[in-house]
């Protein structure tokens, strides 16, 4: 047949496809709960039909190791880091000067990562920062996309309390999952700062400075100086307890962002697929994955400009 | 107005009101961003990723709203 038409596909395949798509539209609009809505029971048999989900936020228990509960999550957080180190090894064992494709992807999106690195913190710092900035975002991206792949959320087994759970959970949706990037995100970006700038960093915090060298104005017999100083010296207080207080709420935004983002897109997608099954969801499958590698971005990229800010010296002060 | 009703009014005006604000914070940071491109469509890398930025920023306040109205429903 000749290959022209739309697509590269002839137009009897064209033809083709979109009846297809039709009939699948149809038969999803059918069997979800749409149509149950509109059309009233159906009778259809029970392999078409689409029971209504059932959500749970706090993460199922598979099985206990050592007295230690695993989850689902879990589970789904080592599928996720054995995929990343076996496309590590599988590239950088026979690493060659003329790279194969696989290595040129991974190559492609290192080197994109330590450009943003540079472009965010300067050429020393980037290179600092780029190992764990680069592990925050592929480790996010790989958990998110991961539990978008089809099949992923399908298993079923029987879990510890003895009802049926799912084999596999996206780990992002487990608030335990951001809860601990987030701490490992602010312990990363607190010592940045104090490895380099040693204990004057902690001055940012507690910027007393100013209303001890007004008080001793005070006794000196300056009265009009030291006066205005105090008012400033405890107003730099105050603005020092303030940054303190955003650096911890900090955890609790990163935390939030991320799950509820993913818990967001979670619930979403389900009840797309309750609605009508097959077709409702594709464009939802779209803009999850568009939110997985936003959020999975925005988590590296905040603490790689967090880290940046710690490290960078106030104006007036020397390096 | 027994507490499911109220529950569930709850989880709707929370996501809804909550969504008033961040949607108009990121209009105009987009709005921003346009016309900054606009004159210097040289500096489009860094405008867009400050713009990717400051937008993160915005919907998390939204997402928020969405944690308290998801935990309103399913869990109290």
């Amino acid at each position: 047949m000749p290959k022209r038409g739309c697509l590269g596909c002839s137009f009897p395949v064209l033809i083709g496809i979109f009846v297809v798509f039709l009939v699948l539209m149809v038969i999803s609009l059918l069997s979800g709960a749409l149509g149950s809505s509109l059309f009233g029971d159906l009778g259809l048999p029970s392999w078409l039909t689409v029971p209504k989900p059932h959500l749970q936020l706090p993460a199922e228990v598979v099985f206990h190791l050592f007295g230690f509960p695993i989850t689902n999550t879990i589970l789904a957080t080592w599928l996720s880091i054995i995929v990343l180190v076996g496309i590590a090894y599988a590239v950088t064992h026979r690493i060659r000067l003329i790279p194969s494709r696989l290595q040129s992807l991974l190559e492609f999106a290192i080197e994109w990562m330590l450009n943003l690195c540079k472009d965010v913190a300067g050429e020393k710092n980037g290179r600092r920062f780029f190992p764990i900035v680069t592990t925050i975002f592929l480790f996010v991206l790989m958990n998110a996309w991961l539990s978008l792949l089809p099949g992923f959320g399908s298993i079923l087994i029987t879990g510890a309390e003895g009802e049926p759970v799912y084999l596999l959970r996206g780990a992002n949706t487990d608030i335990n999952m951001p809860l601990a990037l987030a701490l490992i995100s602010f312990v990363v970006v607190e010592y940045f700062g104090l490895r380099s700038r040693g204990f004057r960093y902690l001055g940012k915090f507690i910027n007393v400075g100013q209303f001890f060298r007004s008080l001793g104005q005070l006794f000196r017999g300056k009265l009009k100086a030291g006066l205005s100083g105090l008012f400033t010296g405890a107003i730099d207080i105050f603005v020092g307890m303030l940054e303190a207080l955003s650096e911890f709420v900090r955890i609790i935004s990163f935390t939030f962002r991320l799950f509820g983002n993913m818990t967001g897109g979670e619930i979403l997608i389900l009840m797309m697929l309750f609605l009508a099954p097959w077709v409702l969801a594709i464009p939802f499958y779209g803009l999850e994955l568009l939110i997985g590698f936003v959020q999975a971005l925005i988590f590296g990229g905040l603490t790689l400009v967090f880290a940046t800010i710690a490290v960078t010296p106030h104006e007036g002060e020397t390096a | 107005m027994d507490v499911e009703t109220m529950k569930v009014l709850a989880a709707g005006l929370c996501m809804g009101l909550g969504a008033i604000g961040p949607g108009i914070g990121i209009g105009i940071l987009g709005m921003g961003a346009m016309q900054a491109l606009g004159r210097n469509p040289e500096a489009r890398g860094p405008i867009m990723t400050n713009m990717i930025l400051a937008i993160a920023f915005a919907e998390a306040v939204a997402i928020y709203a969405l944690v308290v109205a998801v935990v309103l429903i399913f869990v109290a």
